[in-house]
């Protein structure tokens, strides 16, 4: 430096304008009723499109109501009386919860063992190509997944079959044999799902502070001790989030297992949301069908309550 | 125990766009307290992360004593680290949290547990051993964190703006607490700050940062006293140093100095408490001023501005002074000798013996 520049060091604050500060305030007030206008839309279309074909999907619950076959007749509780007795039903049900547990539990234990590899490999070179390849299932729209993998399944000249029949192997008619089928569609959804629980588990650990994973290693933590105490306290309300929305969805699918079996071979691959699908729209039963849906949807409702009873448990401790 | 070398030591972000420390080669002595003080932005955290092993260093070399850590992994550096968010383990109790570091050491639980006893007494946590770390208030919460860090033993301690994100209520209970430490502790402890006071009051030595390299590095008070540059003596005190550039105001730069100015002084330097005001007419040596602003400064002293053509001086007068505070009276003020520090044109201190020989 040649020169003094002594000003640099005589600097002094300069006042707060109020006259822009009210101003400030007159803005916000402006802006929040703007914000609150643009809601209005969003609100119609939703109180059109869910909030009244609920209700509506509620009330006929107790009707017996089949299209083509005269006026709805109010049944009161009957149609959940069938369904609680239709062994069937019951049937259904048992499948589905099956469906839900197997697939959940593989997509959670390989989502965060993925995610936490993913994490744990940020300089790793072809990284963000690796992970758009893995999330490509998740955008694909279930119903062409199911159609692609009903090719790639196919018995005579699907490519799974080539690969079992060029190791020796006895074709397999993965998608009409008893045995196969449900691994078969339960393969394809932990497919489709799993990168979304990579999501969940990269957005959970994103969420720790870096400052205390970076105390954990001054401090020698072990992974244990730092899943428990830095990463699970954190990461906790995502990841449970994810497992929920996996939960809940895994419990309705429908368009996938439609695309691939259409709940076949017999109702072997049945589930609610199939069942559901079939007593609607192939039988036009509209008043057990809604009674369906409603047991569905309690379903979810306790799902959510649970999810939200767990956190806010953990969080008071 | 062991001291802290750091030879040519240098960082830059975004491949040399941003250069966060420059070429530094220093030492923490062993034992000692080291306050690293500077703005906000001039690569002291940086330079904490590097020895804390959080930052690679792109040039230069890091030495523990003898030992070369510069590529040596965090968790094998062997430091204890508190951070500027107070970092707590949760789910744990206060207890369990100050021992988990001590895990991995090879004592009898017995031990251990005596060192966290111990260290928990010396915090005054004695209250909230068995309480969930989660529900602790933010000082505690960094109390803990320190009691972590000293539990360990480990010979050198670093403390990243400790007190920033405390509770204002809490602060100064904190900062007591953290002086109380440091002189019961004879571990190489560095600590990172942008307050002054707090820098005064802690160190040992304080190392001045401006722009990613040490200005200064002295004792707090030859800092504080004998700055070595411009920007020490500003950044230094509250109001900084009153400089007077030679260039425009030679007549006043010559009455301070108490003769001719010496050949390459561009400034002249000094503090606003050792301006002496006389409001009794005129005075041999005194540059003549109209009182400004007055206004009420920390200690109760009143800061008053003194204006002599375009130059505005700020001195220091105790509340009890007998100069009238009245604003435009006529003033006359002086600086003794052994108070005044001169500056060449690179912002450097000159030696005003050998600069008159």
């Amino acid at each position: 430096m040649d020169t003094l520049n002594l000003a640099e060091f005589e600097a002094e604050p300069s006042p707060k304008g109020r006259a822009s500060a009210r101003a400030g305030t007159r803005d916000s007030t402006k802006s929040r009723l703007l914000g609150r206008a643009l809601l209005v839309p969003v609100l119609v279309f939703f109180a059109i499109l869910n909030v009244i074909p609920t209700f509506w999907m509620i009330g006929l619950g107790f009707y017996d109501y089949t299209l083509g076959r005269g006026d709805p007749k109010f049944v009161g509780l009957d149609n959940f009386v069938i369904i609680y007795e239709s062994a069937e039903q019951w049937a259904t049900f048992t499948r589905t919860l099956f469906f839900m547990v197997v697939a959940v539990a593989f997509e959670v234990g390989l989502g965060v063992v993925l995610g936490f590899l993913f994490w744990g490999s940020a300089k790793m070179p072809g990284r963000r190509l690796a992970l758009t390849l893995l999330f490509t299932p998740m955008v694909v729209a279930p119903v062409a997944s199911g159609l692609f993998w009903k090719l790639m399944y196919e018995p005579t000249f699907g490519v799974i079959n080539y690969v079992v029949d060029l190791f020796g192997g006895q074709k397999i008619d993965f998608l009409t044999d008893v045995d196969w089928v449900t691994p078969a569609v339960l393969a394809v959804d932990i497919w489709m799902w799993t990168p979304f629980m990579i999501l969940m588990t990269l957005a959970a650990l994103g969420s720790v502070p870096t400052a205390e994973l970076e105390a954990a290693d001054v401090d020698r933590l072990s992974f244990y001790q730092r899943v428990r105490h830095v990463i699970w306290p954190h990461g906790k309300f995502i990841l449970m989030l994810g497992i929920l929305l996996r939960t809940i969805d895994a419990f309705k699918t429908t368009d996938l297992v439609l695309t691939m079996t259409g709940g076949g071979p017999g109702n072997k691959t049945e589930f609610l949301g199939v069942a559901l699908y079939r007593q609607a729209f192939n039988s036009f039963d509209l008043g057990r069908s809604s009674a369906v849906a409603l047991v569905l949807l309690i379903i979810a409702i306790a799902l959510t309550s649970i999810y939200l009873y767990v956190l806010n448990l953990s969080r008071s401790r | 125990m062991a001291d802290i070398r750091l030879v040519g030591l240098g960082k830059e972000f975004d491949a040399g766009g941003v250069v966060a420390v420059r070429d530094l080669t220093l030492t923490f002595r062993e034992g000692s307290t080291t306050c690293l003080l500077g703005p906000s932005g001039c690569g002291k955290t940086t330079l904490m992360r590097m020895i804390a092993g959080l930052e690679v260093p792109t040039t230069g070399k890091i030495f523990f004593g003898d030992e070369d850590v510069t590529r040596l992994e965090t968790s094998k550096r062997n430091l204890g680290m508190v951070f500027q968010y107070p970092v707590v383990y949760r789910g744990a109790t206060v207890r369990e949290d100050i021992g988990l570091p001590l895990r991995v050491e090879k004592l009898p639980a017995a031990h251990k547990a005596a060192r966290v006893d111990e260290v928990i007494a010396l915090l005054g946590l004695e209250e909230y051993a068995n309480h969930p770390v989660d529900k602790l208030n933010s000082a505690t919460r960094q109390k803990v964190a320190v009691a972590r860090a000293v539990a360990r033993q480990a010979p050198i301690i670093l403390f990243d703006e400790p007190i920033t994100n405390v509770d204002p209520d809490f602060k100064l209970q904190l900062k007591r607490t953290l002086r109380e430490l440091f002189s019961r502790l004879n571990q190489t402890i560095i600590y990172v700050t942008h307050d002054q006071t707090e820098a005064m009051t802690l160190a040992d030595d304080i190392a001045l940062m401006r722009d990613g390299s040490i200005e200064q590095m002295a004792p707090p008070r030859d800092l504080y006293g004998r700055p070595e540059s411009v920007f020490a003596g500003w950044f230094l005190g509250n109001p900084g140093m009153n400089f007077v550039p030679v260039e425009s105001q030679p007549a006043v730069a010559a009455a301070v100095l108490g003769g001719a100015v010496p050949d390459g002084v561009t400034a002249v330097g000094f503090r606003p408490e050792d301006v002496l005001i006389s409001s009794g007419g005129p005075q041999r040596g005194a540059v003549e001023a109209t009182l400004g602003h007055v206004s009420l400064a920390t200690g109760g002293q009143h800061l008053a501005r003194l204006l002599h053509a375009d130059l505005v001086v700020k001195a220091k007068l105790p509340w009890d002074s007998p100069v009238a505070t009245t604003r435009g009276s006529q003033v006359w003020w002086s600086v003794p000798l052994e108070k005044v520090r001169a500056f060449d044109r690179h912002e450097r201190a000159v030696n005003l013996v050998s600069a008159e020989q």
